[in-house]
């Protein structure tokens, strides 16, 4: 071949590197002499374009192999039975060798193979919301979107002539239907008897639901007539499990309900339908009827009022989002205009005008991600990722210390590799060998994981606030778990298994394979990682506990213990003030006051706009209106910082208001007592101030408020001093009983209502601990194992310096130095992760704990501790042996 | 049906290496089919072919001798195999039968 006729070199160079080699020879050739006979025919970019070509036709995948010859004898396949009884016989004696390493290996993975299942559940209820509707893809809830003065707002609630109008008016809407689960109406919880009942009993549960709602979301129906249960006023539709409570062993349709005591409210049951499933938005017992309701004169066909939330199905095939921006007419022509007429203010109408209409898919409704306020329950997508991620971390580390031992054992192995390798074995088999092995730890780790997992179910349940339970009828659990085991075995054997089966036989019978040293840079990158999760976790849990440790903690501004919360008290009507009275003469009350607006979330609340004598529109602020009794100061123990109490003496006190600090700043009071201030119902003179209290959630920052002198029945607050609270609760039910004997007493305790505001706070903080526990437990018994094998290994080292006079120190620091070490670096790089992932925990918060430097030290202070606990045990049991022990052997 | 599926591009290549008779390699192979039917083959398919023929058995391979154009590499030379050449005898008599069953005029172009 002439010298200047040659194919491209980067060509050949492929051709070379991937070529199957049993061929390389003979096609090399071929392509030479083809372009040799291209170049001679059609010149050098033909014949270089058609080599190219070529030696892409025969690179994988496009070539075939030629069959291996099996000549010389034939390869017994790595799965035959008398292998794998082998291959068992063999994972048998080394678990029974190494008892301590195998309880490790083996204890670490079932741990975090029960804690991912439980996970597993959790997440699988959690997106398993609202998925049984058939035609779920065509029901969507209504929301609005809107900005005003650059705040950008969003909503579920509309007035009532909504739903009707888009029916009659939008042909893309299949049905319309809406809800009203607003309190004031009678919603929520009430007192509920059968007609022919003396006592009432307390239930929840309570909504008004349109006819249509019922055919929306599918409710199945077990009695009555689905397409009527509501169309008559006065009509109820219950669910199984109340019709079980109030009419056990009769059929209920028909039958009639009293709530309240209030023969006015009589409801007549309609239907009785199949219970809500957990994994449904909507969770109601009684759905009452909207038929012939006209919650205040004028209201459903009242354009102002927005109580009611909207479901609608649309017809198949229709195009969302074009239906969403042709909402937009509604507001044109109805909400403007109404609020024109009343008078509404410039602001508002470019509120108004700023309406953009979202149609939220029924499944999305529970996870939320709109961050709409609807007071249902809702889950939360960070939590599931939360989670998620650290059931999957957990399981890392387990399998982080199967890797580590098996590595780390691997001297001992080397021997039974060398020895296969010179009898004939094949890298492939002695890999198959290895994995087989993992895959039987893996295998009874997912049982033992199952186990556990079952035993652990209640424990979580109570921690996530959920009743899950094991899918063990589903076809497709073993399966998955099958296919969990054989990732799992991967997962934690493959690293293993090549490193094992690397070994060269001449260097392991000759004896000069490094005893488990080698790849200890490996090691030490996965205990880094290890350390470093937990750490996190640990840094995590520090936080929510003082946070929580805060929250609970915190001046509030008013005082919460010792306080009696008397629930359903409007039913004691004109009763109300005389037993209030007969309380007070009980000699542990010190106080009593009658208000449903508490210092706690869920209770009553409001909003209205207050403003002074000749502000703007846009001025005004929006403040709470709280409508107390006399006591109320007094028995929350508010701080007057200016001004007086309401005096019951003072008939001038009817037109006055006490105010917070936080009014006083809004509305720019220099000298607020006796200033005049307005609200939607007209004029009030200021007597005092209250210094300002935190009656959200430490989540909000405190709104503006004020005090004025009303009814608000549905409560009474009782300020007690006692040491025997239950000698105390006992006189105050019996002053209850003589009042109001068919009714069952109802009470809760302030602070215990307080607490409960953040029980979300404190499940993260339980899970995060129960996790960060087991997360540092798993990687502490992997560090135990290796110390106790690192010191095995170092043995004779140990025993030589201790002959030669080191001191015990000297060899601790030898020993446990080095994972110390790498404990420390863990830390530097959880700090950052931990810090970052906290403060964005904490920016929930308006009232918060500064995130400083001591939780960091205190976790990792504990978790260098745990460490350093852990290696030292096996460190000073290897220090303190007697040498001539060690030395003897050899 | 016969018991080994002989497709078409196979039973050009396996009559190419009868025709070449002893000189069949990757190269002449290739060379004869482009200059007998004026296919242009990557060569990719010709040596899967081959080899794919081979474990068929109806080809058989050795390795040939070195020579200097291909840069001192050894080719490796096909032979038909008795069970290759019935093949293709097979092939030959199926396909005349059948065209012993086509009736007079179908195939004729119709009209023009």
């Amino acid at each position: 071949m002439k010298s200047d006729v040659k194919p491209p070199r980067w060509a050949r160079w492929l051709l070379t590197r991937l070529h199957p080699d049993d061929t390389l020879e003979e096609v090399e050739g071929d392509l030479d002499e083809l372009y040799a006979h291209d170049y001679a025919r059609g010149g050098k970019t033909q014949a270089t374009l058609r080599y190219v070509l070529n030696v892409l036709s025969v690179l994988p995948p496009f070539v075939r192999r030629r069959k291996r010859k099996r000549d010389y004898y034939q390869q017994p396949s790595t799965l035959t039975l008398a292998m794998l009884r082998n291959y068992f016989k063999i994972v048998w004696r080394n678990l029974a060798k190494e008892k301590l390493y195998s309880l490790i290996k083996i204890g670490g993975l079932s741990t975090g193979v029960a804690a991912c299942l439980l996970i597993a559940l959790f997440v699988r209820q959690e997106v398993s919301y609202d998925q049984h509707y058939t035609a779920g893809d065509r029901i969507y809830r209504i929301l609005e979107f809107s900005s005003f003065r650059g705040e950008v707002g969003s909503g579920v609630h509309f007035p009532a002539p909504l739903a009707r109008t888009l029916q009659a008016e939008y042909p893309e809407f299949e049905q319309v239907g809406h809800y009203n689960a607003v309190e004031v109406f009678g919603a929520g919880s009430q007192e509920v008897r059968r007609s022919d009942a003396l006592e009432s009993t307390h239930d929840d549960g309570f909504v008004y639901a349109s006819q249509e709602l019922l055919s929306i979301l599918q409710l199945p129906f077990l009695q009555g007539n689905p397409q009527q249960a509501l169309t008559e006023p006065n009509t109820i539709v219950i669910t199984k499990r109340k019709a079980d409570t109030y009419f056990p062993g009769q059929n209920p349709i028909g039958k009639l309900l009293i709530l309240n005591n209030d023969k006015q409210r009589q409801y007549r049951v309609s239907g009785v339908i199949e219970d809500f499933p957990v994994t449904s938005h909507f969770q109601y017992n009684f759905l009452m009827t909207l038929a012939g309701k006209e919650f205040g004169e004028g209201e459903q066909t009242n354009w102002r009022n927005s109580n009611y939330i909207n479901y609608v199905r649309v017809r198949s095939g229709t195009d969302i989002g074009q239906l969403e921006h042709k909402l937009s007419g509604v507001v044109k022509k109805y909400f403007m205009p109404a609020a024109s007429r009343e008078g509404a203010n410039h602001e508002e109408m470019a509120w108004l005008n700023s309406f953009r209409f979202k149609l939220q898919p029924v499944r999305a409704i529970y996870l939320n991600e709109d961050r709409v306020q609807d007071g249902l329950p809702h889950g939360d997508i960070r939590y599931i990722w939360l989670f998620g991620a650290i059931a999957l971390f957990i399981l890392l580390i387990a399998s982080i210390n199967f890797i580590n031992l098996s590595t780390a054992k691997s001297a001992n192995r080397a021997k039974e590799v060398g020895l296969r390798k010179v009898v004939g074995s094949l890298r492939r088999s002695l890999i198959g060998q290895f994995l087989t092995e993992s895959l039987l730890f893996s295998s009874v780790s997912v049982v033992l994981g199952l186990l556990l997992a079952n035993l652990l179910l209640p424990y979580f349940n109570g921690l996530v606030a959920k009743s899950l339970v094991f899918p063990w009828r589903e076809w497709w659990l073993f399966p998955v778990l099958a296919i969990g085991t054989l990732l799992l075995g991967l997962l934690a054997g493959l690293y293993p298994a090549f490193y094992l089966s690397a070994f060269q036989p001449m260097q392991v019978l000759k004896g000069t394979v490094s005893r488990g040293s080698k790849h200890a840079s490996t090691r030490s990158l996965l205990v880094v990682f290890q350390f470093t999760v937990s750490t996190v976790l640990i840094v995590g849990t520090f936080t929510i506990a003082r946070q929580m440790h805060f929250i609970l903690n915190k001046k509030l501004g008013f005082d919460k213990e010792q306080v009696l919360v008397l629930q359903g008290t409007h039913t004691l009507a004109n009763q109300l003030t005389p037993f209030k009275n007969e309380l007070l003469r009980l000699p542990d009350v010190k106080q009593a006051s009658v208000s449903s607006f508490l210092p706690v979330e869920g209770t009553k609340r409001n909003n209205g706009g207050m403003w002074t004598q000749g502000m703007q529109d846009h001025e005004k602020v929006s403040s709470q209106h709280w409508n107390v009794d006399d006591a109320y100061v007094k028995t929350l123990g508010l701080k007057l910082v200016q001004g007086r109490n309401f005096s019951a003496q003072m008939l001038t006190d009817s037109q006055s208001v006490i105010i917070n600090e936080s009014l006083v700043k809004a509305l720019h009071l220099r000298h607020p007592i006796g200033q005049r201030i307005f609200n939607w119902r007209g004029g009030w003179t200021v007597i005092g101030v209250v210094e300002d209290f935190h009656f959200n959630s430490l989540k909000e920052k405190i709104q503006p408020m004020g005090l004025f002198l009303g009814r608000s029945p549905n409560t009474i607050l009782v300020k007690v001093a006692t040491q025997d609270m239950a000698a105390t609760l006992q006189s105050v039910t019996n002053v209850w009983k003589q009042f109001s004997p068919y009714q069952p007493i109802r009470y809760s305790f302030l602070d215990e209502q307080y607490a409960s505001m953040y029980n979300d706070v404190q499940r993260t903080q339980r899970i995060f601990s129960s996790f960060a526990g087991l997360a540092i437990l798993i990687a502490c018994l992997g560090l135990f194992a290796l110390s106790a094998f690192m010191a095995e290994q170092r043995s004779k080292e140990i025993s030589i310096r201790k002959v030669l006079g080191a001191s015990l120190n000297s060899i601790l620091g030898l020993l446990a130095g080095n994972f110390i070490k790498l404990v420390l670096i863990s830390f530097g790089i959880a700090a950052p992760i931990g810090w970052y992932l906290m403060s964005n925990w904490l920016n929930d918060f308006v009232y918060r704990i500064p995130l400083g430097w001591e939780i960091f030290l205190l976790a990792g202070l504990s978790t260098i501790g745990i460490a350093l606990l852990t290696v030292s045990f096996q460190s000073i049991k290897a220090a303190l042996m007697n040498p001539v022990k060690s030395l003897r052997s050899e | 049906m016969r018991r080994t599926y002989l497709g078409e591009f196979e039973e050009v290549v396996l009559l190419m290496v009868a025709i070449l008779d002893g000189d069949a390699y990757g190269v002449t192979v290739s060379q004869a089919i482009e200059e007998h039917t004026g296919r242009v083959v990557a060569f990719g398919s010709v040596h899967n072919t081959l080899i794919r023929l081979e474990e068929k058995g109806f080809v058989k391979s050795e390795l040939g001798g070195a020579t200097a154009e291909r840069g001192g590499r050894r080719k490796r030379l096909f032979h038909i195999t008795a069970l290759g050449s019935r093949a293709l005898q097979e092939v030959q008599q199926l396909r005349q039968e059948l065209w012993q069953l086509v009736p007079p005029g179908t195939l004729r172009l119709g009209g023009l």
